[in-house]
This record gives C-alpha cells, structure tokens and sequence, in this order.
C-alpha cells in the first residue's frame, strides 16, 4: 500500500516539473470574520423585510412553502393544520432548546404524536436505534434553522446536540421554523458566517454535518420528469416568526 | 467497462447508437433541455461570469500548491478522528475499499452517485469480496439493475425510458410495475429506504473537500449523500486529489456556478458538508469515517499536457454542448467519463492509446470549451492529444503516411505547385458538380462522411501571380 509520505512525494515530483497555466490565487478569505459577520447581521437587521420577500420567491421557486406568523403561539396551528390535512400524527422534533423554543405541549395538544429528541447526552447504541426507528416512521420532522439563504432559499441546518440530521431527512414533509436571526442574502455572506463559525470552534461549528437544503427531495432521473421526494422528504414548510423564536 | 463492449471498435459503436431512435430521441429532449437551463440560470446571475473565473484561479491556484493543500486536509480530518488511504491506482484503491468494508463486517453497501467509484470499478471488486454494493442515486440504481453503466455523468440512465425502467422493476420485483416516473421513483424509494437503515457501510465520492477544515461535500438533489453518510456505522469517500479546495470561502465560489452549469438549478437540493465521523453527542453518523486519495494518473499530468483537465468539476455541461456527444451518447465513448472532457479523462487515466479514436470523436467547435464553469480549453488538449496519437505511432498507418506526406507538400511550394497540376488531372473522374464525393481505396476513409473539395481549375496561387504580372 502506498504511504502519506510516498503519495505526498509523488506529488513533489511533479510540481517540481510542472509549468504554472497562468498565475493565480485562491479567495480571499475574510481576515476578522466575526467582525464581518457581526458588520452583515447588522447590514441585514435593517434590511430584512426585502430580504425575507426574495427568500420567500426563492424558496417558493424550488418547491417550498412558506408561512409567515406572528408569534412564536401560532406555529402549532399551522402545525396542526398540516397534520389533519395528511391525516398524519407522528411527529419528530428537534430538542426545545435546540429548537429555541418547547413547543410539545401544544402540538399535543392538537392532537400530534410528539418525540422530542434528547438535548445530546451520550445515547447507547441501542437507544440511538430506537430514536431513528422513530424517526423513520414519523409524518413530521420538526426542526429551527441556523440560516436562511434569500439568494437560493436555501435553508442551512448544522447538526449538534439535540439536533439530529435525521430529523430534517427521514420523515416525508420537513417543517422548519425560523426568524429574521438566520436570514441572509447571498452564498458569499454564509461564506463569510461559515468561516465565522469554524474560526470561533464553538457550537454550531462543532457539529459533524452542516446541511444545505433548497427546496424538496427531487429527481428527473426517468425521462427528466420531475418526481419530489425520492430519498428525502416529499414536501418542506418554512415558517417564518416575526417576533422571533426566542422571544 | 467490459472488454467485451471495447472490443467493438468506436466508430462501430457510434454506428448503433446512431441507429437507436430512442436514444437519438432521449439524447436530444435531454442535452436541449440542460442546455436550456444552464443558459437561463446563467441569464439571471450576472455575477456568474466573474464567478467563473475566481473558480478556475482557484483551481489553478491550488494545484500549484497541491502538496499543501492535501497535507493541511489529511491534518484536519485526522485531528477529527478520521482515516486517510492513498491510492496510487485503481487496485489499490479497491483493494483499500474492500479492506475497510471486510474490517466493518459489511454484507452490504450503500453508495451514493459518485464518477471516482465508476472509475475504479469498485463494484465488482465488492461483489467479488462476497459484499453487495447498492446504488441509490435512482438513476445509477436503475443502470445497475440493468447491468449497464452510466451515459451521462449528471442523468446516468438518460437513454432509458419508463416503459424499460418499469420492466426492469417489473422483473426485480416480481410484479406488475405501471411506467409513470411517480410510481417507479416511489418504488426505488420503499426499496432503496429498507437498504439505507440495513448498510452497514456507506460510500460516497465527493464534489469537494475542504482542507482548512477536513469537510468532505456532497452535492445530490435526491438526498441519498445525507443517508449514506449519516445512516451506516462506517463512511468511506473516495475522491481523485484534484477535488481538494482550500476553504470554506472558496468552496462558496464552486457552489455558485456548479448547479447553474449541471442542471441549472441555483443550488442543488442538498450540499452536505461532513466533517468526521460522529460526534459523542450526536445521535447520528457514521463511527468511523474515511477518506481514500485517489491518484490514478492524476498526479502525473500535474506536469503533463492534460494538466487543465484536473480543474474538471465533472458537471456534464461540455457533454449537453457537444454535437458528438448529442448524436452518440455516453456509452459510445466506450469508458467512464464520456463526452469532450471524457476523452482527456480517459487519456489521463487509460493512456493515450486508449483515445486513439476518441481523440477525434470532436469536431473542435469550441462549445465545450464556452460551457465550462471553469472555461477548460478541451480543444487545444484534443489537438495535442491528436498530434501525440500520431507522433508515438498510434493512429492507423494510413493516417500518419497521409497526413506525413501532406505535411512534406504543404511546406514544399514547388512540391505543392506539382501536386496541383498533377491533382487537377486524376482528380478528374470523381469530381461531380465542383466536388469529389467518393474517392476509391482506402481513401473512401475521408470521403465516406465528408466532400473533398476539388482543385481548382485555377488556382489562388495562379490568379494572384497573374495579378502581379499585370499591375505595375
């Protein structure tokens, strides 16, 4: 078997031999992205009604459908409406913390069949078999949103503690709430969240799997028609709250 | 691919697919509808000009600092508790794979669409270590119940149609299966779902990695990259070294344009950035995650003639574009990566002997070359892969005697003015209204799907020395 050392070796070799194409650099990073970030949040803090509009098209575009409440105390009708619709009950939720909010007690209480997922203690094996048996058979999959793509309506949600991927992935119709906290306008701006994050170390950037997700699972693999919800889910509801979630 | 399907000369192979009516059919509704969409994505995005250009610096930048880049990569994912393999070839790639799926206990994997994996033919060597290897993109999983391979890189069974999707399901299932693309998708679904919680074992290419933090990014729009990298106890990507970018801010350079150039999508549904395997506190993902460098002929054309061929970020967009590729399909290629950047894959990985043929399979229009996201010069690559097939001998010996003599002729004026005179004469039998449409012998080789011009009664050369002599 070939080792790190040959491999890499074999690569000095050539760049040795190698004529450049052209000169050329690679992005430019952002030098303090905290700053830049904190500089977009508050950029975008005042701009967010427009912003919000183009991420509705947008998400609308590839297939979404959006709400847009109030307070945080509406979202479990829209929740519910969704349920009786589909005759559905079973429900799959990220940890209300991790959700921002504990809304089981009233998704309860329009009748849904709530599991919340545990906030990240270290779960044996078999009980991590029985959540994603749970999950799997579930209608719903009830998650927040760490940003909110205006340019591609694009959610983004990055795993953690008490808030498994599988929630956004195996159940059929993927419900999502968000507030103007996660929204922003283009890919270049989650660039420069991005680095923000993985510089900072500290939650969401040590979570194993960051996720975009723009619109319902879809393929056009047989004669290009296009069929939603060929592996993931059939159907994604974003609900925007303009109170924002934590109050 | 089988010998048995290379042993069929290319031009024979052309041959049937250009006597296939519903791939002719399939072919057209396709490359026009991609290329449809690709041009209103582009349409709507004026930044995606510039776009183009950052991406191609940056893939022209991180070659030149290749070994870094790589070095700083297998740091991060180490640091994250991952494993690192190298792959010189395509055997020892395999061999890494099968490994890792025999230490895992495997009896099953699941895979996610990936072009590095079709290369290395990893799923026979699978198969051949007692391991099922399941393909859940739903077109790779439609060619594999087939027993075909992919003609497209981004729509794999493009030259299938739901009538024979559905016998296909008909026969595996053992059921009457109804040819509606909802249907069928809901079956693969069902079947596909079942595997995906059994898989012991994920594998998974990879569009991207990113070395400043061990991420490894996977594009699909069906969603079965999220299941194969969060469901099974073990993830193994595979990806060539030329997939390596340097940050999270390049890689949004990539995204920009990459599903604008594939499917004209502003994003693909899902782009998974994984890093590692599991964390302790997540309920999710695989325990151990690993990454297999691939070089497999890469490395060598970091100073070879094919060296801007490893910007590729293998979208299909030159395939659509392509009149060759719009006629002939994938399959008539007769290797993994068909259409105009396939054949300078196939000559980096094969050896130029193996495009002998292909190298002309082009009519070096150029469109590839304005359709790709990273503005790759195939054609120039084409060019010199001609003059090499010629140079070291390969191409049949009438061609290289022909175009020898040609060469000689074209740079002799006496020798060419001879030629003319002598050309007008035995030209005379064959030309027919200003023409020579067939020539006899083996030379029918170059009129068969083209007119030769004939020698005119007089020439250039000849009016202008008359010109000359008349003006003062």
């Amino acid at each position: 078997m070939t080792t790190k050392g040959e491999f890499l070796a074999s690569i000095r070799a050539q760049m040795r031999t190698a004529r450049d194409l052209f000169s050329a650099s690679v992005a430019k990073r952002p030098e303090h992205p905290a700053a830049e970030a904190d500089t977009i949040r508050r950029e975008l803090a005042e701009r967010w009604p427009a912003i919000l509009e183009r991420f509705r098209v947008e998400f609308e575009r590839v297939g979404g459908v959006f709400y847009r409440v109030t307070s945080l105390d509406e979202v479990p009708a829209v929740v519910g409406r969704l349920a009786r619709e589909r005759e559905a009950r079973g429900l799959v939720a990220w940890h209300a913390a991790a959700l921002g909010a504990d809304l089981a007690p009233a998704l309860e209480a329009r009748g849904l069949d709530v599991h919340e997922m545990p906030a990240g203690e270290t779960a044996a094996a078999a009980e991590r078999e029985r959540l994603r048996a749970i999950t799997a058979g579930a209608d719903f999959g009830l998650t927040g949103v760490d940003l909110a793509v205006a340019e591609t309506g694009t959610l983004i949600l990055v795993s953690g503690a008490g808030r498994p991927r599988s929630t956004s992935l195996l159940p059929p119709c993927h419900i999502a709430v968000f507030d103007r906290t996660a929204l922003v306008e283009s890919l270049r701006q989650v660039g420069v969240l991005l680095e923000a994050w993985h510089r900072d170390g500290a939650p969401p950037a040590t979570g194993a799997v960051i996720n975009f997700i723009t619109g319902p699972s879809r393929t056009a693999d047989i004669e290009l028609t296009l069929t939603r919800g060929v592996h993931g889910p059939k159907e994604v509801h974003a609900i925007f709250v303009e109170q924002g979630i934590r109050g | 691919m089988s010998d048995g399907e290379l042993a069929i000369p290319f031009r024979q192979r052309a041959g049937s697919a250009l006597k296939d009516a519903f791939l002719q059919e399939a072919l057209t509704i396709a490359t026009t509808k991609f290329i449809d969409l690709r041009r209103e994505a582009f349409e709507d995005f004026p930044e995606g000009e510039a776009l183009r250009d950052r991406a191609r610096a940056i893939k022209e930048a991180t070659l030149q600092r290749l070994d870094h880049y790589l070095e700083t990569l297998i740091a991060n994912i180490e640091r994250l508790g991952g494993h690192v393999h190298y792959a010189k070839t395509s055997e020892e790639a395999r061999a890494i794979v099968v490994d890792i799926a025999r230490r895992t206990g495997a009896r099953m994997a699941v895979k996610s669409k990936s072009m590095a994996t079709e290369e290395i033919h990893l799923n026979e060597a699978l198969e051949h270590a007692g391991i099922t290897p399941v393909e859940t993109d739903l077109g790779e999983y439609i060619i594999q119940l087939a027993h075909e391979r992919p003609s497209h890189i981004i729509a794999p069974a493009i030259h299938k149609t739901k009538g024979q999707v559905a016998d296909l399901f008909g026969r595996e299932f053992k059921r009457r299966v109804e040819a509606d693309p909802e249907v069928l998708t809901k079956i693969a679904r069902d079947e596909l779902r079942e595997k995906f919680l059994q898989a012991d074992l994920g594998i998974t290419g990879a569009n991207f990695a990113v070395a400043d933090t061990g991420t490894v990014v996977l594009v699909t729009n069906e969603g079965n990259g999220r299941m194969v990298t969060s469901l099974p106890r073990v993830h193994v990507a595979l990806m060539g070294v030329e997939k390596v970018v340097p940050s999270l801010t390049d890689l949004m350079v990539f995204l920009a344009i990459l599903a604008k150039s594939a499917t004209g999508q502003k994003l693909s549904v899902y782009t998974t950035l994984v890093r590692g395997p599991r964390r302790a506190e997540e309920l999710e993902g695989p325990d151990e995650f690993h990454l297999v460098l691939l070089d497999n002929g890469r490395i060598a054309q970091l100073g070879g003639p094919l060296r801007e061929a490893l910007s590729c970020l293998r979208c299909g967009a030159c395939l659509n574009v392509c009149p060759v590729y719009q006629q002939i399909g994938g399959h008539a290629y007769g290797y993994t990566y068909p259409g105009p950047i396939g054949i300078l894959l196939t000559a980096m990985l094969e050896g130029t002997r193996s495009v002998r043929d292909l190298a002309h399979a082009s009519s070096l229009c150029g469109a590839c070359a304005d359709a790709c996201p990273v503005r790759i010069d195939i054609p120039r690559m084409l060019i010199a892969l001609r003059r090499e097939v010629d140079e070291k001998k390969i191409a049949p010996w009438v061609e290289r005697v022909a175009f020898t003599l040609l060469a000689r002729l074209l740079t002799r004026p006496a020798l060419y003015r001879l030629a003319v005179s002598a050309g007008r004469v035995l030209q005379r039998p064959f030309v027919r209204e200003g023409t020579i449409s067939r020539l006899p012998f083996f030379l029918n080789d170059w009129t068969r799907t083209r007119d030769l011009p004939a020698v005119a009664a007089r020439t250039f050369q000849e009016r202008w020395a008359a010109e000359q002599g008349r003006t003062p």
